[in-house]
């Protein structure tokens, strides 16, 4: 399920304009947890409150719980195999991957030159603190902190 | 493992990050290394099972509910998976509030770079272990 595929329905049909889609956006992002999720909260908050909020949410993550359910299901089942473990493997290097990718995903957006200094700084220090074995809330709680108080980039003060 | 104790844990990994697999250097931390409720391996077949799966990328906590606790452990990981997403309602009525004050843009810019950061820090502990059990597989 992609944000976009979203947009394009509602969006042709009229039920929310570029707009909606932008705060539905930007709000997802900053909403913990997976961000297809909230927008689609969202969606269903716009017309029907939180019965459409929940209905939403019951619908966009059931189908695809029911299925990672049912496949680790059968993977504790059938992983003491030579050749499924083998599969397994080239999957998980598939899978890192792909988490490397969301990484990247993630950075690109603060490259660009007027946040670069600020994005280079407190990926240093996560990367220092993660060495020096901080747990991950931490790790965010001291980048959130370092961010808020280094110098904004011109555009955003 | 208690699918309570599952929940809280799945849920204060999905409370802490900002995109599907966010949530997963929390989750190894206090799953594998802290609890050792699951194995890497195991970690590693849920992300798996979780990125070949059509639906939200963060889906894969219920294989991680599932490994440490069974059906009732899935069914606290999709919890989990869920919970936050209501916080997104809250947000959109505060959101014109306070997310014009470039302070408060910055503490969470600040947040989701130390996510990409843990996240590179996941993916790479992920494709060690891949490595491993392929070399293991040879001999």
């Amino acid at each position: 399920m992609s944000i976009e595929l979203l947009r394009r329905r509602f969006t042709t049909r009229g039920w929310i304009d570029a707009r909606d889609h932008g705060v539905f956006i930007a709000i997802s992002r900053f909403t913990p947890g997976t961000v297809v999720l909230a927008y689609v909260v969202m969606l269903g908050w716009r017309f029907h409150r939180w019965l459409g909020a929940v209905f939403a949410l019951v619908v966009a993550s059931v189908p695809a719980s029911l299925i990672v359910f049912s496949l680790s299901a059968t993977l504790a089942r059938i992983d003491r195999y030579a050749a499924v473990r083998a599969l397994l493997a080239v999957g998980i290097l598939v899978a890192s991957v792909l988490v490397l990718a969301s990484a990247w995903h993630l950075l690109r957006p603060y490259l660009p030159k007027p946040s670069r200094l600020r994005t280079f700084v407190v990926a240093g220090v996560a990367i220092v603190l993660v060495v020096l074995g901080a747990t991950p809330v931490r790790v965010l709680l001291v980048a959130a902190v370092i961010s808020s108080v280094l110098p904004l980039p011109e555009s955003t003060e | 493992m208690n699918p309570l104790v599952i929940y809280l844990l799945l849920l204060k990994a999905t409370m802490t990050s900002f995109a599907g697999m966010g949530s997963l250097p929390q989750i190894r931390q206090d799953f594998v290394e802290t609890r050792r409720a699951i194995t890497d391996e195991q970690l590693s077949q849920a992300v798996l099972v979780g990125r070949a799966t059509i639906g939200p990328m963060g889906a894969y906590v219920v294989s991680v509910g599932y490994f440490a606790g069974g059906p009732p452990g899935a069914l606290a990981g999709w919890l989990a998976m869920i919970t936050p997403a209501l916080i997104a309602i809250p947000l959109l009525t505060l959101i014109q509030r306070w997310l014009h004050l470039p302070r408060i843009r910055a503490a969470v810019d600040g947040v989701i770079i130390a996510s990409a950061v843990l996240l590179v820090g996941s993916g790479a502990s992920l494709a060690v272990d891949a490595v491993q059990q392929l070399m293991d597989l040879k001999s």
